[in-house]
């Protein structure tokens, strides 16, 4: 209890030394009107957030990356556990993982425009390929890290396939494909900010894109804070799922 | 009839730099009840017959039987005890752990976790139930993988120098428990080392090995010492020369 205290002083005491940074930078070193103080960001914010404009735009981002990325892990899992599992099924799907996770899904915004359209569907389809890959590449190589006295000591204990799977390696693995997903949550926040630049009606890359546009340099920094707030909120959220489900399994984590 | 007979057994590896031999022509045979320590120098292919008879590895040449049947693959008759503890299941506590056997073999919560609490006090870790393997010492998660795989009930032990990584306090304390729990129990014990007073202390016989590599049976050495074993005891000091004797020249070649 006390450790959770603090660390969250800690959290807290590092957030505020980075807004002092922001200020004394600010005040001392650029004296323009294109790089604001952390103050008039945060009555700019509170103003957005009292007309409800901000919530808008943030519940936007997060539904598209809550459906990508549910979607990619829901296809990625099993794909990562199959091709860790069977060399048959590695030696065909690698070239397909090794080929797509080379194209970014930033250079795919261009297709899943021109077949989705603006709307939900381009930008679920891109959180879903940008998590997909690092889901089943983190998944495979945690099914061929399980320690092999684990699963030769379930054959001695009399194990068939499908127990040696199910109550070995599955757990065994599950360790990797929280990572993989804490890694891909990280890149579906790069990928869901150049899709809405280039292409949205809404959603935090929208306000980036619009506040530029109208050069409100305040905007601009309320949509960055809280990319910044949101990703470390999230990955805080998976680090302790992985220490909830998995610290047991891991006492390195 | 002998519980396992191993048949001229040989093993060579073969990889991208050409073959290699590990075992040649392997005979011994194991009596039901019997404690034997398999004990050689590193690399005299003691772990790899062990792993022929857990059925990890197929032989290249001549046969394994256990039970007068030919063993192909790993099977429950043939509780393993690795060396490392990578083999235990960190998201399991000490008493899931032992009760895993069991539970493969479909056996419902309460009795196969009242089974393996008779296990689990039997190896001395009573109260130490609800612990993970990472909250444990390395002899401990020895004796819950010693616990795991009496469980299961096996026709026979193998143990690959289960006490390698262990200090020689802990050693000397856990070889004490094994010999009373072999005692209890009269599991047949096949026992890799290369500790001779580890094996001289625990055996009813010893078989030693050529050094490697392709090692192969060179003697066997009964130990006809009452339990438990009195270390510095002339009798015992007597079979520890004769069995040194016979590593020795395995380790200086003339």
């Amino acid at each position: 209890m006390r450790n959770r205290a603090e660390t969250l002083a800690g959290f807290m005491l590092g957030f505020a030394l980075l807004f002092l940074v922001w200020h004394l930078a600010a005040v001392y070193l650029v004296h323009s009107v294109l790089f604001p103080r952390p103050a008039p960001v945060f009555w700019r914010a509170l103003d957005l957030i009292e007309d409800g404009l901000l919530q808008e735009q943030v519940v936007a981002s997060l539904r598209r990356i809550l459906q990508g990325f549910l979607l990619g892990s829901a296809a990625g899992i099993p794909l990562g556990l199959a091709i860790g599992s069977f060399r048959p099924v590695r030696v065909l799907l690698e070239p397909w993982t090794e080929f797509f996770r080379f194209i970014p899904a930033v250079a795919m915004i261009t297709v899943a425009v021109i077949w989705f359209g603006i709307g939900e569907e381009s930008k679920v389809f891109l959180i879903a390929y940008t998590t997909i890959f690092v889901i089943i590449i983190s998944t495979a190589a945690g099914v061929g890290a399980v320690a092999k006295d684990k699963l030769r000591a379930a054959q001695c204990l009399g194990a068939n396939r499908w127990q040696l799977f199910m109550l070995v390696a599955l757990p065994a693995t599950l360790p990797f494909i929280l990572t993989g997903m804490r890694l891909a949550m990280a890149n579906s926040f790069v990928t869901i900010v150049a899709a809405e630049l280039v292409a949205s009606n809404d959603g935090l890359g929208k306000m980036l894109w619009d506040a530029r546009l109208f050069m409100q340099v305040e905007d601009i920094f309320v949509a960055l804070v809280t990319l910044g707030l949101l990703g470390f909120a999230t990955d805080r959220a998976f680090r302790l799922a992985i220490r909830a489900f998995a610290g047991r399994f891991n006492p390195t984590m | 009839m002998a519980l396992v007979r191993l048949e001229g057994v040989g093993k060579t590896f073969r990889g991208k730099g050409g073959s290699w031999e590990a075992v040649r022509d392997f005979s011994l045979a194991l009596e039901e009840g019997e404690f034997c320590c398999l004990l050689g120098t590193s690399g005299c292919g003691k772990t790899t017959v062990l792993n022929m008879l857990a059925g990890f590895e197929p032989v290249t040449a001549g046969r394994i039987l256990l039970d007068g049947q030919p063993v192909a693959g790993p099977g429950a008759d043939r509780g393993v005890v690795f060396q490392g503890h990578d083999s235990l299941y960190d998201w399991l506590n000490a008493l899931d752990n032992i009760a895993f056997g069991l539970r493969l073999a479909g056996m419902g919560k309460r009795a196969r976790r009242e089974k393996a609490g008779h296990f689990l006090r039997l190896v001395g870790l009573a109260g130490q139930e609800g612990k993970h393997p990472a909250e444990l010492s390395g002899g401990m998660k020895q004796r819950i993988q010693i616990a795991r795989a009496l469980a299961a009930d096996p026709r026979m032990l193998l143990m690959d120098e289960p006490f390698g990584a262990l200090d020689a306090m802990t050693r000397a304390a856990l070889q004490g428990e094994l010999s009373r729990i072999w005692a209890e129990t009269r599991k047949t014990v096949l026992f890799i080392t290369h500790d001779i007073e580890e094996a001289v202390a625990l055996a009813t016989r010893v078989g030693v090995m050529t050094r490697g590599p392709g090692g192969t049976l060179k003697a066997v050495v009964p130990v006809d010492l009452p339990f438990p074993r009195e270390r510095t005891s002339d009798a015992f000091m007597a079979v520890f020369r004769q069995v040194h004797a016979l590593i020795h020249a395995e380790i200086h070649p003339q």
